[in-house]
């Protein structure tokens, strides 16, 4: 696009509210710095739809002009405790807001673990919890996955005496698999009965996209017995990534102590756009829909190319790809497509990858046949 | 002292040059009301938020048109937006004229705070801050049962500077709001120098955190940020926020500056992903925006004066705010002023004691918010004291 004078002095001469961003286009075009198209963003898990307009206009509208963005959210908190209560049929003090699940994670960790209490997770799991403990000071009893990539439910819940807390990632980031409600039942019980004090925190992020039928959420559970708390987050199928809201299922009791830090991280956006998203289970209904359509693509793509993917129940891959990940990885970056980290002690083999829209899934593929070195045998 | 209707429309007077129409035509019935017998009428459908320290007119519309377009990468994390989190290290860089190394963001100041008792506190190492002041950090001590030392501000709202370095000696920390919340007193760039370098001098290893969440509204010309005392030493960290004169306190944007190793520890310790998108992108949009920030500093000031005058007219001393809200002292108990303030539709801030006997805090709201609200004031204030009175002559006979 070309700039010339008469651009500029036009938009410099414009009144009102468009004029900064009418000048800041024109300085775009001026110094060359608009923002090349972004690469195809795979790596981080995140839905590539977002919140989808319905709540996007929802926040718009409450936030107006914008005197609410100036105001600290004491209210707003309040509302979506009540609105995801409503949505489980549970009571707003069964349920923690956090600054995403995150928050949530970080402070059972810190409520449930010390350097006494130990922490227990699966050696390939969600880093949160174990890299929070490890900072302060909580020792972490790692528990390798089974050949099949599985959390192993057995080695854990031996580990779970005079633990803390035992973590459980379900679907389990990053190997994509989940444990079915029958499993996870009689692992509770047994970490229960292991030791008196030990929580089990189940951290259902990917619930939504769970498509096998065995699977069943602890939530029910999880308000009723102050030992187990669910935690969930708006950043996957809700698409909020960005926005930085997630929530935990408790018994009040557990509930309280939870709530470590309280609700200031929380922001106005975030919260808006969440209460409106709870109340719309089609929505969710519809992306997943999406995902495993995309996904099916994707495993399936792999499959014929050679490649054994785990039985993803998220929205990501976790394939043997034969290769180091960050050789795949640097290669398909080149090519504008961005895949997830190392995963030791996998690192040397598999790859994770998250699931986009099925057009951008087409166009990934390309980029992966090209790097692997097996466009011919694919198509 | 007894407020006359007189002397209480005098008060509105002399700072009053922009008077809502609308407001001068009401002002009799209100001021009727403001003498404190009509029984008060039902708080306003929209009650005036005073209690929180807030910009009354949030962003401004720069940030809120970013804000609202970025809302189409709501569903990115805040490292993969159009403007990341590293963008806006740079904007904060910028803007305080250090290198982005020197910059740790937060989830509000709120997270910085908290970070820095972790950082450098232990049961061993108590923290120092001052009583009233900001109690975020003496919150997180006692949650980590991290000892606190409290040390009672001066006459005038002052941190007394003497006494905490004294009590420095073998802390692991001391806080110092400047200007402090919430007594809206400031200490010059000298005198913060001074009472870094003794620190250093007397026990070198207390870190020294300096809170400058109000220094956007601060106009005393003594005063500057330590910004450049946080770049020359590894354990001086000066924090900010952007819920103020930036107005987007519902949006989360706080941080540290520090040397790059203090700024790497912070970071070690900060809540994944702590600034959202949408805060992200506008606040960069604020901190390019410099002439809006002035202009808030401007805007704020005028209110201020205001408001200080309109107390000074009630008869209360009013300590000398360099920030968005004032610390008067009403005579009331604090408890008692907000409830009577929240019954007539005016909200104020909590008890900071040990000043909540008689002191309150007030938030500046905008002029047309803070003339309505003198009115809530001075009827409040003329209903405690003729309540007072009451009860002396009552009780006088006896002993």
């Amino acid at each position: 696009m070309s700039y010339t004078r008469r651009a500029f002095v036009k938009a410099a001469g414009l009144g009102g509210a468009g004029v900064l961003a009418a000048r800041r286009q024109a300085w775009a075009a001026l110094t060359g710095t608009v923002p090349p198209p972004r690469p195809l963003l795979l790596h981080n898990n995140e839905n590539p739809l977002g919140p989808g307009p319905a709540v996007l206009d929802a926040v718009r509208a409450a936030l107006g002009t914008g005197g609410r963005a100036g105001r600290y959210c004491f209210d707003e908190v309040a509302v979506l405790q009540r609105a995801i209560a409503d949505r489980f049929a549970v009571t707003p003090e069964n349920v923690v807001i956090g600054c995403g699940s995150t928050q949530i994670l970080r402070n059972a960790v810190q409520v449930f673990t010390s350097p006494a209490r130990p922490l227990v997770a699966g050696q390939m799991t969600y880093e949160e919890c174990p890299s929070y403990a490890e900072m302060i000071g909580t020792p972490v009893r790692a528990i390798p996955l089974t050949p099949t990539l599985q959390l192993d439910l057995e080695a854990t819940a031996a580990s779970a005496k005079g633990a803390g807390m035992v973590f459980l990632n379900n679907p389990n980031n990053p190997t994509a698999t989940v444990l079915s409600g029958n499993a996870v039942d009689a692992f509770i019980e047994r970490v229960l009965a292991a030791d008196p004090a030990c929580v089990v925190l189940i951290d259902e992020a990917y619930h939504d996209y769970v498509t096998d039928p065995s699977h069943r959420s602890q939530a029910a559970r999880a308000v009723k017995d102050p030992r187990v708390i669910v935690a969930r987050t708006f950043s996957k199928a809700h698409g909020m990534a960005g926005m930085r809201v997630g929530y935990g299922l408790a018994h009040p009791d557990t509930a309280k102590r939870l709530a470590w830090e309280g609700s200031m991280p929380l922001n106005i956006a975030g919260l808006l756009a969440a209460t409106a998203s709870i109340k719309d289970q089609a929505r969710i209904d519809r992306e997943q829909a999406r995902n495993t359509e995309a996904r099916r693509f994707t495993i399936e793509w792999f499959a014929r190319a050679g490649f054994r993917s785990t039985d993803s129940q998220a929205n990501f891959l976790f394939v043997d790809i034969k290769r180091p990940a960050k050789e795949f990885r640097d290669a398909c970056k080149e090519q504008g497509v961005l895949v997830a980290r190392d995963f030791p002690p996998l690192e040397k083999s598999h790859v994770r990858i998250s699931i986009g829209t099925l057009a951008e899934m087409r166009s990934a593929t390309e980029v992966f046949g090209k790097v692997l070195g097996v466009r011919a045998k694919v198509a | 002292m007894p407020v006359s209707r007189r002397s209480f429309l005098g008060a509105l007077r002399p700072a009053a040059p922009a008077l809502a129409p609308a407001f001068v035509a009401a002002r009799g019935r209100e001021a009727l009301i403001a003498m404190g017998h009509a029984n008060p009428e039902p708080p306003a459908p929209s009650a005036i938020l005073l209690d929180s320290n807030e910009n009354p007119l949030g962003p401004g519309p720069v940030a809120m048109e970013v804000l609202s377009r970025t809302l189409t990468d709501a569903g990115r994390y805040p490292t993969n937006s159009r403007t990341t989190a590293a963008d806006l290290r740079g904007a904060i860089a910028r803007r305080v004229s250090v290198a982005p190394g020197n910059v740790a963001l937060g989830a509000g100041s709120w997270e910085i705070l908290r970070t820095a008792v972790r950082l450098y506190t232990s049961s061993a190492r108590h923290l120092v801050t001052a009583a009233p002041s900001y109690e975020g950090p003496e919150r997180m001590a006692a949650q980590l049962g991290v000892g606190v030392q409290r040390v009672p501000v001066d006459r005038d709202g002052r941190l007394d500077l003497a006494r905490m370095a004294e009590a420095a000696r073998w802390a692991g920390l001391v806080f110092v709001c400047n200007p402090n919340n919430p007594t809206g007193t400031v200490h010059s760039a000298a005198a913060i120098a001074e009472f870094v370098a003794r620190v250093a001098r007397e026990s070198p290893d207390t870190a020294v955190l300096i809170d400058e969440a109000y220094h956007d509204y601060v106009t005393d010309p003594g005063y500057a940020t330590a910004v450049p005392l946080a770049l020359l030493r590894p354990n001086v960290i000066v924090s900010r926020t952007l819920s103020k004169a930036y107005g987007l306190a519902g949006m989360r944007v706080g941080y540290a500056i520090a040397q790059p190793r203090t700024i790497e520890s912070f970071n070690r310790w900060a809540m994944k992903y702590n600034t959202n998108t949408l805060a992200v992108a506008a606040a960069i949009a604020s901190l390019d925006d410099a002439a809006h920030i002035e202009a808030e500093r401007e805007r704020n000031a005028h209110a201020r004066a205001f408001t200080s005058g309109v107390f000074g007219h009630l008869g209360c001393r009013v300590m000398d705010s360099q920030t968005n809200f004032v610390f008067v002292e009403t005579g009331c108990p604090a408890a008692e002023f907000k409830e009577a303030c929240a019954k007539r539709g005016v909200l104020v801030g909590r008890e900071f004691p040990p000043l909540e006997k008689a002191h309150a805090r007030v938030s500046v709201g905008t002029i047309e918010e803070m003339q309505q609200a003198s009115l809530v004031f001075g009827e409040v204030i003329g209903a405690h004291r003729s309540g007072a009175a009451e009860a002396s002559r009552v009780s006088g006979g006896q002993p």
